[in-house]
Formats: structure tokens, C-alpha cells, sequence
């Protein structure tokens, strides 16, 4: 196996949870160029990476520490957001990808039963809307492009993947209404 | 019953307002509905609302639900006029198109009947019924194409706030109301298909009976049973690829509403304890602490490489000439409650010890006395005497007398 470019800063990258997309370059260039050999390589030291369908890399998070205070609150912020765009009638996907989003412009502290769920995991105000923010960056699931100004990145389609399981996850009670398609079939 | 039509027509030419209104309304309309609608549309100098109201009946516009009824409707055929001049198409359901077959099997059956009969009248009848239906069938799949269309720019410029969930019930409805049974039915091997080819071979076989002599005529419904089939299977292909992008996109959307929802209500119901292990996404780290530099590995392998071979040191195994010190003083420290045993009671403990070894130092005369104090076979005690003075060979110890005896 000849050097692989960047190795050391690609690994650094994806130790520590980040996921390359595009917007990672020159790393992601190397990794898309070379995923075999580089799978190979963190195969030798027991970590899975993963190439996700939508084209970003990520290692697989089966084998390592999680962090799951930070991960848990951008679920919420994640999950509030796809509930709004639904509520407004947007295709989800074009509302979360398709625009730059301001941090005062937000759905998340507009409306009382967002506000309470994020209670839950600790967020009260726009402080801690912005330390979402920037874990979403920190991870590469967003880009900060101005002061209170981010945009999705691929990577985000990890939580709208979480979306369709839950949504195909076995109800505990009644099934909604539209479940009469199959979930798997919307992937 | 007649209507004179430039009547009706000079009636409509003023009342295209109420007209829409009427059409628009859909359904049942009660009277004081309709008045309503005749205040609401007129201009200041038009007749009165009560003319208007009787020209209405009059000329069949509206019609009664059943005979002195309140409740009114809109005239079917005047209902048709109206969406006809406004656009406003209705699409054809299944079971009209259904109807249609059906009403084409029938008259199928009837020109079998009178090619076999040779009647002539009853084929001519059967072929004018056979036209009646291709052409509203016709009509009716441009109507359901229209229909559908503005179904799809009406999503596509909707302002009003509808969920995606509800706007993906309302293209459910259209792919299984209208669009996926009605392709079923004008497939190339549908039922459709079936009674047109049925139809074209009835009218081929009419025409080389040669009992019927239009021959203009029976080439003429021939011509629109192609036309009509490969219409309406154009027309369902177009809805369908109309629908299928939306369908997609808002079905995709609905599935993603549908999981954020559940989760968030998992949320609110069970609280944040143990929702993240089902919920959030997960992340790999890995925190690394006090690793070893690589120059720390480099210095220790160096240290290794240039390490000098030294010999191992020789150890003395002979047997010493003396007994150690440390060994000797263990040994009178032992022997020390046997010797004092003999000798209670004491009456000066550390005098006794001072002057029984003669040039014992300080420490030794301190641990022989503790040693003995804190023996369990003997009790010690002071005696209330004045302190003395008990030299040592490094120095002098004063302790007041304590005595020791036997419990």
C-alpha cells in the first residue's frame, strides 16, 4: 500500500466524530479517491469507516466513546427542525438543505411544546441554540457562514435517516394515519 | 320542457356571477343560500332579486331536490356549461369510465344482435350510442388530464400553510383515486382496450356484412376507437408522471415528519433518560491521554541502542567472622522481658536497664525500656519519686522512677 496523502489529518478529523463531505477539502478528495485503501488502513487499527450512500465518510460509531449529551441535543434541534418544515408543508429535504438559516430566524424557541423539548436535554435560550450550532459544525453536519448564520451539510442526512427508522420503528400504539405506504419504500 | 335559448342565454349574460357561485357551491344550496347569492352578485340597477330568483326556476338553472322542497341544485347540463366556460374540470372517476365500458359492452352486444338479425335500425342505433360514448369518454379523460394538471400547479403555488403530511394525503388520494385504477383499466390488456377491440371487430364486421351503407360513418367510429384507446392511455401516462415526482418528493417528506414527530413525543413522554440510545444519532470518538510523544519513542529507543553491557555484581556469600549488630541487639531486645521476669519487682525500670549494660547508648536503653512497658506480662508504673539522672554511653537520660511488676 503506497502513502496515503493527508492520512494523518483525515484520521484526526474522524477520531474525533467529524464527517467528511465536500466541504472537507482536499481531505475528502483524498478519502473519495482512495476509500478502499483507507478503510483498509483503519481496519488495522479495529475502526470500520463508512461511506455513507449520500457520498460523506464517517467512522462507525460502534467503536468508539460517544458523546451523547452533545449528540442527543442536536437529535432535538435536528428533529424540531424536520417537524417545523413539515408543519409548513416544505419537501423536507429542500427546506434543510436548500437555504442558509440565521440563528434568530429559528423555529426552536417560537413555539412553547419546541422550547419545552428542548428543556429536556438542557438547551433554554439562543446560547444554547449556538452551542448546538457549533457542535453541528464541530461534527461537519453544518458550516458556519456568518455571525448566527449556518447551512445543512450532507452529513446531515445521517438524521433524516434516523427519521425514517423511527418512522418504520413498530408503534407502540395506533400507527399514524399515512403509514399506508411503507416507510422503506420512501428511502 | 323547452327552453327558449336566447332566453337562457340573455339570463346567463347578466348573472355570470351567480352562475359561478352557483356551480362553485357544489351539491345542495337551500334558499335563503341562493337569495343570499342573488344580493350578494347583483348590480344596483339589475332587477329585483325575487325576478331573478323565479327566472332561475324557470328556466331549470336550478332545480329542485324533490317537489316543493327547499333544498336546490344546479342543473347537471348547466352545471357542465359553466365548468366548461370556467375551466373548471372535474375529473372522471374510475366508475364513470367503468360505466362507460359497460355501456359500450351493451351496445356491442345490440350491433351483434342486429348484424345477426340484419336489423337495421337497431344497428344504426347501436353505432350512434357506440359514438355517444367514445366521445365522452373523450371528453371526460381531457377533462381528468386538466383536472389533474391544475391539481399539481395548485400544490406548486399553494401560499396557504398545509402540513406535508396532509398535502401527501391529497396526492395519495389523486395516485389511488383516480390515476392507478384508471391506468389498470386503459392498459394495453385492460378492460378498455378489451371492449374497444370487441367494438372494432363488430363494426368491421358490420361494414363486410354490408347491411349498413355509411360506410363514412363506420370508418369514422372505427377511427375514434383508435384515437380514444391511445388517448387514453397517453392521458394516464402524463397524470402519472404529473403525480409521480410529487407523490415521491412529499411521500419521502412524510416519512421524515412522521419519524422527527414519534421521536420528539418519545421525547416529551419519556423524558430525556435512555431516548437518546434509540434517537440520536451517534458519533465515533476516540480521547486519547498521556500517549507517548514519538520523540519520547525515539529517546527511549535510542536509550536502548546505545545501552553498555555492564557485568553483574558479585555477591559475598562467605559466613561473617562476628554476628551483625542490628542481629545482636534483636537478640538482647528478646531476651530482655526474661531477664527483667527474674528480676521484678523493679523498683527504677530505666535505671535497672542502664545499669544491667553497662555502654549502652541512648537508643538502646530507650527501646529495651519500651520494649518492656509495653509488654503484656508486666505492669509499669510511676512511683511519685523525683527524677533522675541515668547516663548513657552517648549521653544521659532523666526520667522519673517507673516501677515494674507482675499484674
Amino acid at each position: 500500500m503506497t502513502e496515503l496523502p493527508h492520512l494523518k489529518d483525515v484520521f484526526d478529523r474522524l477520531r474525533r466524530g467529524h464527517h467528511l463531505s465536500p466541504e472537507d477539502e482536499p481531505l475528502f478528495s483524498a478519502v473519495a479517491a482512495r476509500h478502499e485503501d483507507y478503510a483498509a488502513w483503519f481496519r488495522q487499527l479495529g475502526i470500520t469507516l463508512v461511506r455513507h450512500p449520500r457520498d460523506f465518510f464517517y467512522f462507525d460509531p460502534e467503536g468508539g466513546e460517544g458523546e451523547r449529551e452533545a449528540l442527543s441535543r442536536i437529535a432535538v434541534f435536528a428533529f424540531i427542525l424536520v417537524d417545523h418544515a413539515a408543519n409548513e408543508g416544505r419537501p423536507v429535504e429542500e427546506y434543510v438543505f436548500g437555504q442558509h438559516f440565521l440563528l434568530p430566524r429559528l423555529p426552536h424557541l417560537g413555539l412553547d411544546r419546541y422550547v419545552g423539548l428542548l428543556r429536556q436535554v438542557d438547551v433554554e435560550d439562543m446560547a444554547g441554540l449556538r452551542q448546538v450550532v457549533r457542535n453541528l459544525e464541530r461534527f461537519g453536519f453544518a458550516k458556519v457562514v456568518g455571525e448566527d448564520e449556518f447551512r445543512f451539510q450532507r452529513p446531515f442526512h445521517r438524521f433524516l435517516d434516523k427519521c425514517l427508522e423511527v418512522a418504520q420503528a413498530p408503534a407502540p400504539a395506533s400507527g399514524p394515519g399515512v403509514g399506508e405506504a411503507r416507510a422503506e419504500d420512501a428511502g | 320542457m323547452r327552453i327558449p335559448p336566447q332566453s337562457f342565454f340573455r339570463f346567463c349574460e347578466v348573472h355570470v356571477p351567480l352562475l359561478r357561485r352557483l356551480a362553485s357551491a357544489g351539491g345542495e344550496v337551500s334558499e335563503a343560500d341562493v337569495r343570499r347569492m342573488i344580493r350578494d352578485t347583483q348590480g344596483e340597477d339589475a332587477e329585483l332579486p325575487e325576478t331573478t330568483w323565479r327566472r332561475l326556476g324557470e328556466l331549470h338553472i336550478l332545480v329542485p331536490t324533490e317537489p316543493g322542497s327547499d333544498l336546490h341544485f344546479l342543473a347537471e347540463p348547466v352545471r357542465r356549461l359553466v365548468d366548461y366556460l370556467f375551466d373548471a374540470a372535474q375529473a372522471a372517476t374510475p366508475e364513470i369510465v367503468r360505466g362507460y365500458i359497460q355501456s359500450m359492452e351493451a351496445s356491442g352486444r345490440q350491433l351483434a344482435r342486429a348484424i345477426e338479425q340484419d336489423e337495421l335500425t337497431l344497428l344504426r342505433l347501436a353505432i350512434d350510442d357506440i359514438q355517444k360514448v367514445l366521445i365522452r369518454v373523450q371528453a371526460d379523460l381531457d377533462e381528468t388530464h386538466r383536472c389533474i394538471l391544475n391539481e399539481v400547479s395548485r400544490y406548486k403555488t399553494e401560499r396557504r400553510t398545509v402540513s406535508v403530511r396532509d398535502k401527501f394525503r391529497r396526492i395519495v388520494h389523486w395516485m389511488e383515486r383516480y390515476v392507478e385504477p384508471m391506468t389498470d383499466i386503459v392498459r394495453p390488456d385492460g378492460p378498455l382496450r378489451s371492449v374497444f377491440d370487441e367494438t372494432g371487430r363488430l363494426l368491421i364486421r358490420a361494414r363486410d356484412h354490408g347491411l349498413y351503407t355509411d360506410l363514412p360513418t363506420l370508418e369514422r367510429s372505427l377511427r375514434l376507437l383508435r384515437i380514444v384507446q391511445r388517448h387514453a392511455l397517453r392521458v394516464f401516462q402524463q397524470c402519472r408522471r404529473e403525480l409521480q415526482p410529487l407523490y415521491e418528493s412529499l411521500r419521502r417528506s412524510s416519512f421524515l415528519a412522521e419519524g422527527a414527530a414519534k421521536a420528539l413525543e418519545a421525547l416529551q413522554r419519556d423524558g430525556a433518560g435512555g431516548w437518546a440510545e434509540a434517537h440520536a444519532v451517534r458519533a465515533f470518538q476516540q480521547r486519547w491521554q498521556h500517549v507517548p510523544s514519538d520523540a519520547a519513542i525515539t529517546r527511549a529507543l535510542r536509550n536502548v541502542a546505545e545501552t553498555t553491557v555492564e557485568p553483574p555484581p558479585v555477591l559475598g556469600l562467605g559466613e561473617p567472622e562476628a554476628p551483625p549488630a542490628d542481629y545482636q541487639r534483636r537478640v538482647w531486645l528478646e531476651a530482655l522481658p526474661g531477664e527483667a521476669g527474674a528480676s521484678v519487682p523493679i523498683d527504677d525500670l530505666l535505671g535497672w536497664i542502664v545499669r544491667r549494660n553497662p555502654g549502652c547508648t541512648t537508643a538502646d536503653a530507650l527501646a529495651g525500656f519500651t520494649r518492656l512497658v509495653f509488654d503484656t506480662s508486666f505492669v509499669a508504673g510511676f512511683d511519685g519519686g523525683e527524677p533522675r539522672v541515668h547516663e548513657t554511653a552517648d549521653g544521659s537520660l532523666e526520667s522519673c522512677p517507673v516501677q515494674l511488676s507482675l499484674p
